[in-house]
Parts: C-alpha cells; sequence; structure tokens
C-alpha cells in the first residue's frame, strides 16, 4: 500500500514537471525537427510525404468552392475580353500555321541528318499532368502541392512544366499527393544553360521572385534579353525545356525572369523522363549538395 | 444516459472547434486564390488564430492545439519543419505575458495589439530560417505578409467572434 501510494505521487510528480516544462519540450521538438530536416534523410522525407498526404485533403475539399468561385471570376474577366482576344489569336493562329509547316519540314530533316551521322536521340519523355491543390510562396518557401493519383511513374527530382516553362521539380512524392519546389525556392538549384550561346549554369532560387543564375563563367557574355532553358547535365531532365529569359545582369548577380507565370498555376506537367537510373537521380542531388556547400 | 453521451459529444466537439476552425484558416490561407492575390504574398492566419483564441479561450486553446496548429502548416509547406511551430509558440509565450493588458479591451485596441506581436514572431522566425539556411531571406516578402496578415486581421476575427459567440458555450 505504502509503495503504491509512493509510485502514485511519483507518477503525478512527472506529470507535474512535464506540465511545468511542457512549453521547453515543445520548443526543444521544435528545433529538434528543424535539424532533422536540414540532415535530409529517406526517413525524414518518407514520414514528410506521408503527413503531406494526411493533410493535404482537407485542402483538397475546401478547394472545391474556391474554385468555382474562381472559375466565375476567370469567365466574366475573359468575357470582356473575349473579341479582342478572338483577334488576336486568329492572328496567332495564322502565324502559327506557318511556324508549324516550317517545324514539320525541319523535323523531317533534323532525323534525316541523324541518321546520316549515326546521332543517338535521347528518349522521349512523357508527360503527367496534375491539379495544384495548395500553392505557397512567401519569404520562407516557394512550393505548390499537386495531386498526382496513384501515378506510380512520379519521382523525387522529376521536372514539372506549365505549357509556358519550367516550374520546379518533385520534392516529395506521396501516395496521392506530391509536393513541388519551385524555381524561385531557396532549396531549389537546377541546371540551365543560355540558349544561343550554350553557357551552362545552375539555376538557384533564394526565395525572391527571380532566381538567380549561378555557374556561369565570367568570360561568359551573358545579356539581358537571354532565353534560359534546361541544360540536361546529368541526363536527369531533358534538355531545351523552356524556364526564362535573362531580366537583371550586373557585376554581383544574373536573375532570371520565369517563362511560367508562377502566380498562376493551376494544372502542372510533371515530366517523366526515362531515367538512365535511380543513381543518376542521386547523383546530381549529391552534385548540387556539393555547389550548395 | 444517452443524453449525458450527447452533452459529452456536444462539449468535447466545441472543445475542439477553436482547433478545427484555426486548421480550416490555415488550409484556406494556402489555397491558389490566384485571382485575388499574387502567390508571392501570404497572409499568416495562424498568427491571426492563435492570438485570438488563446486570448479569449486559452482554456481550450492549450498550448498543444498551438504545437498541433504549427505542425499542420509546417507539413503543408516546404519551409523547415519547425519553424511555424517555433513562432506560434513564441506567440503563445507573448501573449500570455500580455494577456493581463489585453483583458476587456476594445477590438481596435486588440488590433493595435496584434500589430507588435505578430511582427515580432514573424521577424523571429525569419532571423531562425534565414540562420537555418545561412542566408538572409526576403525580407520584403516578409513585410507584405506582415501587412497583409494585418489588413486580414479583422475578417478572421470576425468569424472567429461568430464561432465564439454562436457555436461555444462557457462550459466548453
Amino acid at each position: 500500500m505504502k509503495r503504491r501510494r509512493v509510485l502514485f505521487m511519483q507518477l503525478s510528480q512527472i506529470r507535474q514537471l512535464l506540465k511545468k516544462f511542457a512549453l521547453v519540450i515543445l520548443f526543444l521538438i521544435a528545433f529538434v525537427m528543424m535539424l532533422l530536416n536540414k540532415t535530409d534523410t529517406a526517413l525524414i522525407d518518407k514520414t514528410s510525404s506521408v503527413a503531406t498526404d494526411v493533410v493535404t485533403p482537407v485542402v483538397d475539399v475546401l478547394i472545391l468552392p474556391a474554385r468555382l468561385l474562381a472559375n466565375a471570376y476567370d469567365y466574366l474577366k475573359d468575357l470582356s475580353l473575349a473579341h479582342k482576344e478572338n483577334q488576336f489569336l486568329k492572328a496567332e493562329n495564322r502565324r502559327l500555321r506557318l511556324v508549324s509547316e516550317r517545324a514539320r519540314s525541319l523535323e523531317i530533316e533534323n532525323r534525316l541528318l541523324a541518321k546520316l551521322l549515326n546521332y543517338t536521340r535521347p528518349d522521349e519523355e512523357n508527360l503527367v499532368t496534375a491539379r495544384v491543390v495548395a500553392e505557397e510562396g512567401d519569404a520562407f518557401s516557394h512550393s505548390l502541392i499537386a495531386y498526382t493519383g496513384k501515378d506510380t511513374t512520379a519521382q523525387k527530382g522529376q521536372i514539372v512544366l506549365t505549357e509556358k516553362g519550367v516550374v520546379g521539380r518533385l520534392d516529395k512524392v506521396g501516395q496521392l499527393y506530391s509536393k513541388i519546389l519551385m524555381i524561385t525556392d531557396i532549396n531549389s538549384r537546377i541546371p540551365v544553360m543560355i540558349e544561343n550561346t550554350r553557357v551552362r549554369g545552375i539555376l538557384a532560387g533564394d526565395n525572391e521572385l527571380n532566381p538567380k543564375l549561378v555557374f556561369t563563367p565570367l568570360s561568359a557574355n551573358i545579356q539581358e534579353g537571354d532565353r534560359v532553358v534546361t541544360s540536361g547535365v546529368a541526363g536527369v531532365f531533358p534538355a531545351g525545356l523552356p524556364v526564362g529569359v535573362v531580366s537583371h545582369v550586373s557585376k554581383r548577380e544574373i536573375r532570371v525572369l520565369p517563362f511560367a507565370d508562377l502566380n498562376k498555376v493551376e494544372y502542372v506537367k510533371i515530366v517523366s523522363f526515362p531515367l538512365e537510373s535511380q543513381e543518376a537521380l542521386s547523383e546530381t542531388v549529391v552534385v548540387e549538395e556539393a555547389v550548395n556547400e | 444516459m444517452n443524453e449525458d453521451w450527447d452533452e459529452a459529444l456536444k462539449l468535447s466537439i466545441q472543445k475542439m472547434l477553436p482547433l478545427l476552425t484555426s486548421i480550416i484558416w490555415v488550409a484556406l490561407s494556402y489555397m491558389p486564390f490566384d485571382f485575388l492575390l499574387p502567390t508571392n504574398i501570404h497572409a499568416n492566419v495562424a498568427v491571426i488564430c492563435v492570438y485570438y483564441w488563446v486570448l479569449h479561450r486559452p482554456d481550450v486553446f492549450n498550448l498543444f492545439s498551438v504545437f498541433f496548429l504549427g505542425l499542420f502548416e509546417d507539413v503543408l509547406t516546404s519551409a523547415p519543419l519547425g519553424s511555424s511551430i517555433f513562432q506560434l509558440l513564441l506567440l503563445y509565450v507573448l501573449v500570455g505575458y500580455m494577456v493581463k493588458y489585453f483583458n476587456g479591451k476594445s477590438f481596435e485596441l486588440l488590433w493595435l495589439g496584434f500589430l507588435p506581436l505578430a511582427f515580432v514572431v514573424m521577424f523571429a522566425r525569419w532571423f531562425v530560417v534565414s540562420i537555418y539556411y545561412a542566408d538572409f531571406l526576403p525580407f520584403a516578402l516578409l513585410m507584405f505578409s506582415f501587412l497583409l496578415t494585418s489588413a486580414v486581421y479583422p475578417l478572421v476575427t470576425l468569424v472567429n467572434v461568430g464561432i465564439q459567440n454562436k457555436l461555444m458555450t462557457d462550459e466548453a
């Protein structure tokens, strides 16, 4: 009886102690979480993906009325511009028909020349379309959550596009939802090149609106207006995907204005590029980590 | 017996209401409302919710509710896990210290009181995450977020007042 009382007192004391220090313990948990996040282990990655799958349906349910509201607003806005836009699209259509004809003849010429030179063409990529469920962009991070469904081809590191250009890459792939790290996010690093000069570099986000172009040769003559495309280095992304245009060049930094309107992303295309192997992806991640350091 | 169960269930739901509504507010804030605002500006509604509920109903919105709300926000974003928890816990501590000054004050004064507290906790998070990345994060975006958070404060508070007055009893 005496022993039980002692034990009971001890338990209550422990409970009181825990209650007293709960705030400190929770602060410590928050800091430990940040430190664990920094280690970027597979366990954290997996846990985070599962947590995203658990949490995101809340947003997905709430999104339905919001989408209706947004669509109604877009409809009314489009209606007022319909006539002007129709004229513009007709003119553009005429121009694009000519471009299409030209592209077709160039494609045939390209195939013939490739055959002559015995050139091995890179594998064609597959595109998977996903609906954006949540988006986030502030001083702390820039990311999207998209509903990828039970698509087994989605893998961490795959590049994500809109019809205009690269948006980012898959960061965490869950059972139904995937987190996309936008090119403006501080953790984003994408191998790119200047389209006309083929000068290579890394597009690095820093949570600003326009990402930086880093690790370009000092001698490279990069000018405002130059188009930036993916370089395809390491074989993880296809080469030549449009990324943006050089918007600012100074001695300190080069900034790139993304082609994709990162403020308005409703649907995205995930490029499931046939990777040589998963090692190629991890190789790039290792290279990027080295670059970051 | 059945009535007792009903009453207990009702009370439990009422006790959960502050956390549930806060979760819905946070989820809403991450929805793609591109037609209203650019993605780059984000209102920190979690801060408003914690401020409101800790001030008005600390009995049902306790430390663990604050922690859980922070965890929910952290999972939803790509910011370092734990950074939002840190921000909200800090606000919990600050509001705890200030509660005696805020008691019985008008809406306008509470709004005014919210501004420095929100700025301090948002700045603290910005500072901690900047240390985490060993790089200063864009301060302008933080300021835009702070301004937007201050601007949406009346709307979020109005809904929270409605929930507290219409759906919750003093026993909860």
